[in-house]
């Protein structure tokens, strides 16, 4: 078996290149996989320190008792009176009366607000206390009205500079403040790109309008004074609906909320490494066929010196073996370095994460190998059981070439593959199972089993399609026969120029199925806008979640360009058990602003505190009708049974519950709106509406006034935006792709050498060497896209289906953007073969003419 | 021209070739491989021209420099020192820009073996290095050269449906389809058996004669050479002898002469 071992690793020397190229998509494969597992973990591990450091000194807190989300950052508030109560408990220390704002915004010099993309804007009471994770590093702590402190990076970020006067947004308008110092949260301000101020306690319910009212107390124990014994005192001492918390919980449940979001994050990543590390598969298998192909010689002469078929089966995957072996651990490595840099692009791009812990975890390396082994070993299985079969007499006689594969038979585990890839997806989308990660499983598995299925069929089709397709190089001019023969090139090898094409398929079906659902969700957006939406402002918070105060409501519907106004409100009650979106609005004004569709009762009927309005599907679900009574469990107020006002049909924009704003103000805590929706006054022209609202405008810089079609666009905008950053994600799998076209051309160059070698010598320039490998490339690549286009386009199709028809209830099909990606992949495609092409138009002649 | 001249063959013939009747020619022509020890002459200082009209064998033992000769006046390989003329054109000095064009335009090639493209047909094949230079064919003449070495029912064929007698004559027809100044043939009949050998041989004669093509054939057949106006013999990087209406049997005789 050493003689095997040797003649693997020689192999490996001679077609060092080959192998390189191979090696490095199964490289770049595990590198994505192990960086997310990095990242993943060095977030979570950076996360949990802040959190501990942060609360390590607070050994109890005092707060709301609530089973309910925290809605907006927020919790239930506190009667600040209860600072007292706590601070005549025995045994307890330092005493730290806290509360946190969302609604709060600084605005620049340049009287622009600060904006963040997409983390929160929080507002904190400064207590110098040591159970506080903010430190005072420059300036002053702030003391009295109108002084307030900001995070150095966010200062640094938006040039904001201690001694200087800054306007304030708060819930009641703005206001002039004073930077008078800079903090740093934990050791390092890594705030994932939020931003954090400060105020005196007094200020910040002032500005927050929440006069009176804590979030929290936190506590320390007295010296000797156990937690547990400080808790159970603490407990004892304060009214029912307020509990006493350890300071471990704080920590746990603050780790939960980052580990949840770290967590998505992590497996978001992960799955586009997985198709990455897929479309290395492909490329694998395609590299080590070619390899074959072109060995047969050598194999048949180890055959006929007397190696057995197993020795043979044995060298070819021990080749795979090795390069397994040296992807992974590459892999690792790049994985690491990739991981960094994925954090320094996030931090380019706003989010400033922590310096992360590289944390390599046993997991991780074990993920690495069975990815970079597993995909190799098995790429190599069946072509070294191809080799094995090459009988000794092929060393003799030339013209030995594989059979093209057992036709009927591929054709049968092709179709079968199909049918279960095709039961997969449909399980995974219409499954109905609870349990998301047995459907998304079921999907991706699905997904899976039909592009292999795909590739599978393709050599039935690939020599005829990438004929035709390469049928208009014929008419190049200048140029006609590099195009003609490039054509016939690129049709000439059916199964290589499948398996080529496949990893661009896979990439390019991806996209165009995101491309797919985008634009069908736009459209459907677009015409339900149209349909539903009758309000022609909407004015919405530019950051997400944000939230303002109840006043600017009342200043646009005083405005006499304006007709009907709401705001509207999202929060949540609890419904039967189950937690569901509830949205507060102007029940007199409803179906002046949107068009939801009343199936019974009468919604302005219904504006008092003692009615809900519901959606026919919730109307189902909790078996009511007009008149009913339905309970609703509240977090500030609990249950309450409200009287069913009205159904409705249409959700869209609102949620499947409603409740009147009298409702809302006696059912909740906060009063501030989400959004104010508006009417203008009929025979007022938009434009005059619109410079009616300039001075609120002015007012309110961290709100965006809409019209309804710059509503329409600008949430448009965003969904072409994460579009964007899928395409980028997915754009690893179509570099690996194009990588394995290089691969593949440079492996079809060393074969046709002495062809090109021959025609060089009777008349063919360097340049149209060129063109002819990437000429090919083009089709080859061509062929892959537009196969990509149509599976992409099912699995779109079949995507909008499953999808809701409250979201999506139309296809629409992005032909220009399809054509887009098809161009561009088919241009990518010539580029990749720029190396071989540039191989081939230097090839010496003669070497070529006498290459064996 | 049917003096055999084998004293003046013999002294090396030292009077440089004019041009004037040369198709190709070389003056003090030298390939060195390799340097230092490992350093191997291929070429040593080489006076040699081809006359144009007529087919010149170009004979001699394996490492004579005989195809080394033919690649560097065919401009397949760079001279290490000496000149190489076609026609008028020195070619040493060329880009490989110019030399593709030289070969495609004033150049026919026929090899051993893997002659032609096996994507194309045996009539793209033939039209290659016009087709290569975007230049339309003269029908006529492609007519002529199709008939001439039959190929006309096996146009649409791809070489691997031909015999390699048939896949041969496709590239002489390819050699002859752009009326080349000359035509260099490296072992032209080495793949065939004899009586394929003995038709590919037959047209380039019938080349030289009816149509006035020049062409220089690369041989260790002497029953090739017979075919040939002129017989150039090499052996060590040398020309060593030249022999003008050879036979077979003369050729045979100068080889055991000059390997004694």
């Amino acid at each position: 078996m050493r003689s095997v071992f040797r003649l693997s690793l020689r192999n490996l020397a001679s077609n060092r290149l080959r192998f390189a190229l191979t090696a490095f998509s199964v490289l770049l494969g595990v590198s994505f996989v192990v960086a997310s597992f990095v990242l993943t973990d060095g977030l979570l591990k950076t996360f949990d320190n802040i959190v501990e450091d942060a609360n390590a000194d607070i050994d109890a807190q005092v707060r709301a008792k609530s089973d309910f989300e925290e809605v907006a950052f927020e919790d239930r508030p506190i009667d600040q009176s209860l600072v007292e109560v706590v601070s005549a408990v025995d045994g307890v220390g330092e005493v730290s009366p806290g509360t946190e704002s969302g609604k709060i915004v600084p605005v620049k010099a340049n009287g622009d607000p600060v904006e963040t993309a997409g983390a929160p804007i929080l507002s904190f009471n400064w207590t110098g206390s040591s159970l506080s994770p903010l430190t005072l590093v420059v300036g002053e702590a702030p003391d009295g009205a109108g002084e307030f402190a900001i995070d150095e990076s966010s200062a640094d970020r938006e040039d904001l500079v201690v001694g200087e006067t800054y306007d304030i947004i708060g819930t009641e308008g703005r206001e002039p403040f004073e930077l008078v110092g800079l903090t740093r949260f934990g050791d390092e301000n890594a705030l994932a790109g939020a931003v954090l101020m400060s105020f005196t306690l007094d200020e910040l319910q002032r500005i927050d309008g929440t006069e009176g009212l804590l979030q929290w107390i936190n506590v320390s124990a007295a010296p000797d004074v156990e937690d547990a014994v400080l808790i159970e005192r603490l407990e004892e001492a304060l009214p029912e609906d307020i509990e006493a918390v350890k300071g471990d919980v704080i920590i746990e449940e603050d780790q939960d909320e980052f580990s949840t979001v770290v967590n998505i994050f992590g497996n978001i990543l992960l799955a586009f490494a997985l198709v990455a590390v897929f479309v290395s598969t492909f490329i694998i298998s395609n590299t080590f066929n070619i390899l074959l192909g072109q060995r047969v010689r050598q194999l048949a002469l180890l055959r006929a010196l007397g190696a057995s078929a197993g020795q043979v089966r044995f060298s070819a995957v021990l080749e795979a073996l090795i390069i397994g072996v040296v992807a992974s651990v590459l892999g690792l490595g790049g994985g690491v370095l990739l991981a960094v840099g994925l954090r320094e692009l996030m931090n380019v791009l706003g989010f400033s994460l922590p310096s992360i812990d590289i944390i390599l975890s046993t997991r991780t390396i074990i993920v690495a190998a069975l990815v970079g082994i597993g995909v190799t070993l098995g790429a190599s299985l069946s072509p070294a059981r191809r080799a094995a079969s090459v009988p000794p007499v092929a060393a003799m006689r030339a013209g030995f070439r594989f059979g093209s594969g057992e036709g009927t038979r591929r054709t049968i585990i092709a179709i079968v593959l199909a049918v279960l890839g095709i039961a997969g997806m449909g399980y995974g989308l219409f499954g109905g199972s609870d349990d998301t990660a047995l459907l998304l499983l079921a999907l991706g598995l699905g997904a899976v089993l039909v592009f292999v299925a795909v590739s599978m069929f393709a050599p039935l089709f690939s020599s005829p399609s990438a004929s035709f397709l390469g049928s208009p190089l014929e008419h190049v001019p200048r140029s006609k026969i590099t195009g003609h023969m490039a054509r016939e090139n690129a049709a000439r090898n059916n199964k290589r120029t499948a398996s080529t094409a496949a990893g661009l398929m896979i990439g390019l079906a991806l996209i165009a199925m995101a491309s797919v659902v985008a634009s069908s969700l736009k459209e459907s957006f677009r015409a339900e806008l149209g349909s539903t939406l009758v309000a022609d402002y909407l004015i919405t918070p530019a950051t997400d979640g944000g939230q303002f105060s109840n006043q600017l409501a009342a200043e646009v519907a005083a405005l006499p360009e304006f007709s009907e106004v709401s705001a509207v409100r999202y929060g949540a009650a609890r419904i039967d058990g189950d937690e569901k979106g509830v949205v507060g609005t102007d029940f007199t004004v409803l179906t002046d602003l949107l068009d939801v569709d009343v199936l019974d009762g009468d919604p302005v009927a219904s504006a008092d505190p003692g009615f809900v309005l519901l959606t026919q599907e919730a109307a189902d679900d909790n078996g009511v009708e007009v008149g009913d009574p339905l309970m609703v469990e509240f977090a500030a107020t609990g249950s309450q049974i409200l009287t069913v006002g009205a159904i409705y049909d249409n959700p869209f924009l609102i949620a499947h519950y409603l409740v009147d704003l009298s409702g809302w103000d006696a059912n909740f805590d906060a009063q501030n709106d989400n959004v104010i929706a508006a009417k203008a006054a009929s025979g007022v022209e938009l434009a005059d509406a619109d410079a009616a609202l300039t001075s609120l405008e002015d007012a309110f810089p961290q709100l965006e006034f809409d019209t309804r079609d710059e509503f329409r666009e600008a949430l448009e905008g965003e969904l072409d935006s994460l579009l964007v950053i899928i395409n980028v994600f997915l754009g690893l799998a179509i570099i690996i792709a194009l990588l394995g076209i290089t691969n593949t051309m440079a492996l079809s160059v060393l074969e046709r050498t002495q062809e090109i070698g021959l025609m060089r010598a009777i008349g063919m320039t360097r340049r149209q060497t060129r063109s002819l490998i990437r000429f090919e490339a083009a089709v080859v690549s061509l062929f892959g896209a537009l196969l990509g286009v149509l599976v992409g386009l099912a699995f779109g199709w079949i995507a909008v289906i499953a999808i809701p028809e409250s979201l999506i209830d139309r296809i629409a099909i992005p032909v220009g953007t399809l054509v887009f990606y098809v161009v561009l992949a088919t241009i990518a495609g010539l580029i990749a073969a720029s190396f071989p092409a540039r191989r081939a138009s230097r090839l010496n002649v003669l070497d070529a003419i006498a290459h064996m | 021209m049917t003096e055999v001249t084998q004293n003046q063959a013999e002294s090396h013939e030292p009077t440089g070739p004019s041009a004037a009747t040369m198709a190709a020619s070389a003056v003090g022509l030298t390939k060195v491989y390799g340097e230092g020890n490992t350093q191997v002459v291929a070429l040593d200082h080489v006076d040699i021209g081809f006359e144009a009209g007529k087919l010149t064998a170009i004979m001699g033992p394996s490492g004579s420099g005989k195809s080394t000769l033919l690649h560097c006046m065919a401009g397949l390989d760079n001279v290490s020192e000496g000149e190489v003329h076609v026609g008028e054109t020195k070619i040493s000095t060329l880009s490989d820009k110019e030399l593709t064009l030289l070969r495609r335009e004033r150049m026919g090639f026929i090899f051993q073996a893997f002659n032609l493209v096996p994507t194309l047909t045996a009539e793209e094949n033939i039209l290659l290095p016009l087709l290569l230079g975007g230049r339309e064919p003269d029908s006529e003449w492609k007519d002529r050269v199709v008939d001439t070495l039959a190929l006309r029912d096996r146009l649409a064929h791809r070489p691997d449906e031909l015999s390699g007698g048939q896949q041969q004559r496709v590239a002489v027809a390819r050699a002859l389809v752009t009326r080349p100044d000359i035509i260099f043939a490296d072992e032209p009949t080495g793949n065939l058996d004899s009586i394929s050998g003995q038709e590919v041989l037959g047209f380039l004669r019938r080349a030289v004669d009816d149509w006035h093509q020049t062409v220089v054939m690369v041989t260790h057949d002497p029953g090739a050479a017979g075919y040939a106006d002129v017989v150039v013999f090499l052996r060590d990087g040398r020309q060593v002898g030249r022999l003008e209406e050879p036979t077979a049997d003369l050729v045979l005789d100068r080889i055991r002469a000059l390997e004694v």
